[in-house]
């Protein structure tokens, strides 16, 4: 291979760098209104009244809306497939306020400061509720979060919202309690994961034009453009096709642009006024008012006997979707799918529990989706096992984990929302992850601890992961590639770049199989005018759901300009070879340029353009087993994150050096969960760790060094060998870390994030 | 009231609100190399260099920078283009929402400290937020791009 | 932010009156904070054509203006010869750089904000503020003051001790605010330890000094007891950041290591 699995930079790195306008607030109209918005002081309560006369009244304000100006239509604001798996449970305003920080009403004035204050002209009585901020009370509580009418799921997932729950699932193979009551020893924690914030650098961003077609167009800061545009034209009663949307650069997503923001807010003004308008979310508003991770409460119980075979897992969870119920279902499925199949060979496994609503910040769709909840609790449970076998935590491991070939019942059981896929692991290099990874943390000299002063421990843990690419069945991507005169190519795709290289591992794609360099490839994604259809960036499907699109499509070009070559020449297709640059048939010969130029000039002109698509029919799940050693003062329990390991099965790279991007980006967000993010709220409900001075995430000082190693693997049905790899690298840290901590000093931390004062109050119990 | 200073090596008088920040005000003069992340003194993406120093402008009073010179990425287009290719070398290059401060306090980090040690470059550039990359590629970047210029 | 008029007077006299007129003049320090604090203000005051941007060598203490910036405090090799470097030491912690090249000493100080990393040492040092119009107070004073002084920090004295001394600040991340910060300075077999971000902002701790202080060689226990004595005398407060119990027990660990540190042969 000539590109693919090679050095690339990247197609856009430079631009960006270099100053060129890029996101989607830089294309705002110069003389947008800009649109900000009156958000809630309460966690509940119902707006008994709203005045906005004064702020209408004020020079500069061009229109104010309230949940009496605007389509009364329930949605979801989930970037999901349609119909979606997320309850229709929002409204585009509302009479209730579910959260502090949700929105109340809109303003479009001249400038930033005319907005602010009309925000403040606006007058509102609030019949304030009791609102619900713990979610372990809020089954049944008496305040009831959604009471209204017009909310209702698409197809069942278990949507009660009388008893605040939103979803609801169930699952079983086997019979686990007869099989549990059969085990010689039987574990059981309850875990906690708290509510990350996404931290992406780029707020939520979006601006809005009507154009000389008098359609709407629309840029955003979006992960979904086609979802966005569908769910705008649905509540809005606007036909999708006066809609556009441009996805242009995105300042990070991670999940948290998986779901519309400002959209609806800037379409209605623009729709309204005929003017340009824009809004981008202050940092306050990306932490309170857009989305964060589930928190969630898991209890694992393990089942294995006296020789480390385990034989039976059960994992009941509850998960906090907040004020709103985007991404509710799905996410708590995957805490099981992506999770509980590493241990394939039980006889028994079950997972089940509810999605409840609260008073908080909306949870959402965030990188690992699921799977790095769950892998905490089992991948830390399964440490504790190993101690009460007294087992080495790596072989216990090794007896029992997914191997290549292999499959679980769970695959064909759990999908995204509905029923699953059952796959095998055609690709698994989970037993040379771990075996590797321990040699390059020297796991046998620093299990469990080493002693390096008086008061400093070395330790390490570990954890193994899987993760996804892409929903089978649901998920579609296309491409079209399109030859222009002089021999290059366009390819444009759907595809979603969120900062995650796909522009440039599908011109990769499109340059190796059209056997061509990557400056002859010119990519354009995400304009849903222009661009073919792709589900958006989520569930790690670019690189092998729109790759696989990208990959069918150049073929067709191949195909197309080889027929083309041999009409030109005048010899049978068969005959014709093609380099990439020039086809040969016996002593004749063209040159694509030529032949390009032919086409669209003089000979038999017509375009060529070849569209294909690519719907999945498996996951194959990318693998890995994350190392982490770490110093721990053993008076003050504050500890330093020495060494993280990363070794991952994504079948081929298709870009290397980005691939160990988003590795190393997900350990490091992962981090950041495992051990520094603190989500906090006042007993109000009022989130106070609403600023990056409160909200700890990374810096470049926290993590000594970071080794990273890809498997050989070559997935068959992946292009040119690859899985996804955009969430894997973030499931490791929590649960690496809180065996680590366990290996220093003996305490087990089961509450996220694995703070030196909870290792403190842990020690202290224990005395 | 006005502001008169050096741009990108070019004068200019500025109209600006008293209590107007620098980040607002070249952004509203079409420098949008300059990104606004946090808009609070706390991520560093806001970073332009006044006087060659680099400096957070989401929280720097336009007014201040009377009489004085303020440069960013469009300036310096040579280096930023060897930055970038450092940073492509290793991966480093993902969202690129914070690549612009972070070029200005490399090529301000290799002005004032060209000789900088792993520790240093970490220090001089900590105050950098990314949360794509994990920093090890910017890291490696960094130091690759200072050990060129030596 | 919203304000009226932006200002630089060209005397310290004119400013001080400005100050006078109306409580919504503010002085302009580094402004890294104000945002937060202050979201609308009369006239902005800004010190900078006054020459307070200059850090002074006087002899036997070195006088700092206020605009001198953190991170040409940071950078001054004056500074880092004052008791084994402990002011530059705790300033390099302070945010990053960018941060520092704004953020102000006569803005860090006036501000007597609690999460202070610069107070702290600047206390166990001892440092003297000069007022325009001519008032001058130890920092220890300046911290235990009840209100707002309306005069004008123009100048931080710092005496050139040679000595030895300690700094650690307890955090999540490299960036972030102090959980606990300590600072200990050991000049001429004195001893001063100051404990700050409690939450509440640096202060010395008397009875610990006492304790330890005018004895020549420090045995463990006394060592261990005055870390005792330090997690007792002054008023720990449970934070989001921590709870008073682990703030305690990471003064008593740092205080002792800190005092075996600056009393060691």
């Amino acid at each position: 291979m000539k590109t693919v699995n090679h050095k690339t930079p990247s197609v856009d790195g430079k631009g960006i760098m270099m100053g060129r306008a890029a996101f989607t607030d830089d294309f705002a109209e110069p003389n947008s209104l800009i649109v900000k918005m009156l958000r809630s002081p309460h966690a509940f309560a119902r707006i008994k009244n709203i005045d906005t006369s004064k702020a209408r009244a004020l020079p500069g304000v061009e229109i104010v809306l309230t949940h009496h100006d605007v389509p009364r239509k329930s949605f979801t604001r989930a970037g999901q497939g349609y119909p979606e798996p997320s309850p229709h449970d929002k409204f585009i305003l509302d009479e209730y306020v579910r959260y502090v920080g949700d929105e109340v009403a809109c303003v479009a004035a001249i400038n930033e400061s005319v907005a602010d204050q009309a925000l403040k002209l606006i007058e509102v009585e609030y019949e304030v509720l009791e609102p619900v901020l713990d979610f372990e009370k809020a089954f049944e509580h008496q305040s009831v979060i959604h009471p209204e009418e017009g909310i209702c799921e698409m197809f069942p997932i278990g949507f009660e919202p009388k008893k605040n729950v939103a979803a609801s699932y169930h699952m079983h193979v086997g019979d686990v309690d007869a099989v549990m009551a059969k085990c010689d020893v039987v574990v059981e924690e309850t875990y906690y994961t708290q509510a990350q914030a996404h931290a992406m650098l780029e707020p939520h961003s979006t601006n809005a034009r009507l154009d000389y077609h008098n359609r709407l167009v629309i840029y955003s800061s979006t992960q979904t453009p086609y979802h966005v545009r569908r769910i705008l034209s649905q509540t809005l009663d606007l036909p999708i096709s006066k809609i556009r949307l441009i996805k242009p650069r995105v300042g990070g997503g991670f999940g948290g642009k998986q779901a519309l923001h400002g959209e609806f807010f800037v379409s209605l003004v623009t729709l309204r006024t005929k003017k340009p308008s824009k809004m981008v979310y202050s940092r306050q508003e990306v932490f309170e008012s857009s989305y964060t991770r589930h928190p969630m409460r898991i209890t694992m119980r393990l089942g294995a006997m006296k020789d480390g075979t385990i034989r039976a897992i059960d994992c009941y969870s509850l998960s906090d979707t907040g004020a709103y119920g985007e991404h509710a279902l799905t996410v708590f499925m995957i805490t099981g799918s992506k999770v509980l199949p590493l241990y394939n060979k039980v006889d028994a496994v079950r997972f089940g529990g509810r999605v409840v609503y609260t008073n908080h910040v909306s949870a959402g769709a965030y990188r690992g989706y699921g799977a790095i909840q769950g892998n905490f609790a089992l991948e830390s449970v399964i440490d504790v096992l190993a101690k009460k076998l007294n087992m080495d935590p790596l072989e216990l491991r090794r007896k029992n984990m997914m191997e290549e070939g292999e499959t679980s019942p769970i695959f064909e059981i759990m999908g995204e929302g509905t029923e699953g896929t059952a796959m095998n692991m055609d690709t698994c290099k989970l037993r040379y992850c771990l075996d590797r990874g321990a040699e390059l943390i020297g796991w046998k000299d620093k299990y469990p601890f080493v002693r390096v002063g008086p008061h400093k421990v070395r330790s390490v843990g570990m954890a193994i992961a899987m993760q996804g690419s892409g929903i089978p069945y649901i998920d579609m991507a296309a491409a079209t590639i399109k030859l222009n005169d002089d021999g290059f190519y366009n390819l444009t795709v759907g595809a979603t770049d969120i900062g995650q290289g796909s522009d440039t591992i599908l011109t990769q794609i499109a340059a190796e199989t059209l056997m061509t360099t990557m400056d002859k490839v010119v990519i354009y994604s995400s304009d849903t005018d222009l661009t073919p259809f792709d589900v958006g960036a989520y569930a790690s499907s670019t690189t092998y759901v729109s790759g696989n699109a990208v990959l069918k499509a150049a073929k067709s070009m191949k195909t197309m300009l080889i027929e083309e070559a041999a009409h030109y020449l005048k010899v049978s297709v068969d005959e014709v070879t093609f380099d990439g640059e020039k086809f040969v048939a016996k002593d004749k010969i063209i040159t694509l340029s030529d032949m390009a130029n032919k086409l669209y000039y003089n000979e038999n002109q017509h375009q060529l353009t070849a569209t294909e698509s690519y719907v999945g029919h498996k996951s194959p799940p990318p693998f890995m087993a994350g190392f982490v050693e770490i110093e721990m003062d053993t008076e003050t329990y504050e500890y330093k994150i020495l060494h993280y390991v990363s070794v991952v099965d994504c079948g081929t790279t298709i870009n290397p050096m980005l691939a160990r991007g988003q590795v190393e980006g997900g350990i490091v967000q992962g981090l950041g969960m495992a051990c520094f993010e603190e989500v906090k709220y006042s007993n109000r409900g009022k989130l106070n760790s609403n600023s990056f001075l409160y909200y700890k995430i990374p810096t470049m000082l926290d993590i000594d060094k970071l080794t990273t190693e890809f498997a050989e693997s070559y997935e068959e049905s992946g292009p040119y060998g690859a899985k996804s790899v955009g969430e894997i690298g973030i499931d490791t840290p929590p649960a690496a870390i809180a065996n680590a901590v366990a290996n220093a000093v003996n305490i087990r931390i089961n509450k996220l994030p694995i703070t030196p004062e909870k290792i403190f109050q842990g020690a202290n119990q224990e005395k | 009231m006005r502001v008169n200073f050096v741009l990108n090596g070019r004068n200019v008088i500025f109209d600006i609100a008293p209590g107007e920040y620098l980040a607002d005000t070249l952004r509203a003069n079409h420098i949008l190399s300059v990104k606004k992340a946090c808009d609070e003194s706390a991520c560093g993406a806001c970073t332009v260099l006044v006087d060659g120093r680099p400096i957070l402008s989401c929280s720097y009073l336009s007014a201040r920078v009377e009489g004085r010179s303020v440069t960013t990425v469009e300036a310096i287009q040579d280096e930023v283009n060897q930055i970038s290719d450092f940073f492509s070398d290793e991966g480093a290059d993902q969202c690129g929402f914070c690549n612009t401060g972070l070029a200005l306090t490399i090529y301000a980090l290799q002005k004032e400290m060209p000789n900088a040690s792993d520790d240093e470059i970490r220090h001089f550039v900590a105050g950098n937020l990314c949360r794509c990359s994990g920093y090890q590629a910017q890291f490696l970047a960094i130091k690759h791009y200072l050990e060129a210029h030596r | 932010m919203e304000a009226n008029r932006y200002l630089r007077p060209a005397t310290l006299e004119e400013a001080y009156q400005l100050l006078l007129q109306d409580p919504k003049n503010i002085l302009l320090g580094g402004g890294l904070w104000l945002k937060k604090s202050t979201p609308s203000a009369n006239a902005l005051v800004d010190l900078s054509a006054l020459g307070l941007d200059a850090i002074k060598d006087l002899g036997d203490r070195l006088e700092i203006g206020a605009m001198v910036t953190l991170r040409d405090f940071e950078l001054s090799p004056l500074v880092k010869e004052i008791c084994g470097g402990v002011l530059t030491e705790a300033t390099s912690q302070i945010m990053g750089v960018a941060f520092r090249n704004g953020a102000t000493i006569g803005g860090s100080v006036a501000g007597r904000f609690p999460f202070s990393d610069i107070i702290t040492p600047l206390l166990a040092l001892d440092a003297q503020l000069v007022f325009y119009p001519h008032k001058e107070m130890s920092l220890a004073d300046f911290l235990a003051l009840k209100g707002r002084l309306s005069d004008i920090l123009t100048h931080v004295v710092i005496k050139k001790s040679k000595g030895r001394s300690f700094f650690k600040k307890v955090k999540t991340t490299a960036l972030d605010f102090a959980v606990i910060n300590v600072a200990i300075a050991s000049i001429d077999g004195n001893y001063r330890v100051a404990i700050g971000s409690r939450p509440s902002v640096a202060s010395l701790a008397l009875k610990t000094m006492d304790s330890v202080n005018n004895k020549k060689k420090l045995s463990k226990e006394e060592v261990l007891k005055a870390a005792e004595i330090a997690s007792e005398e002054l008023s720990y407060a449970s934070t989001n950041a921590a709870s008073a119990e682990y703030r305690k027990a990471l003064v008593k660990a740092y205080v002792k290591r800190g005092l075996e540190e600056v009393s060691k042969e």
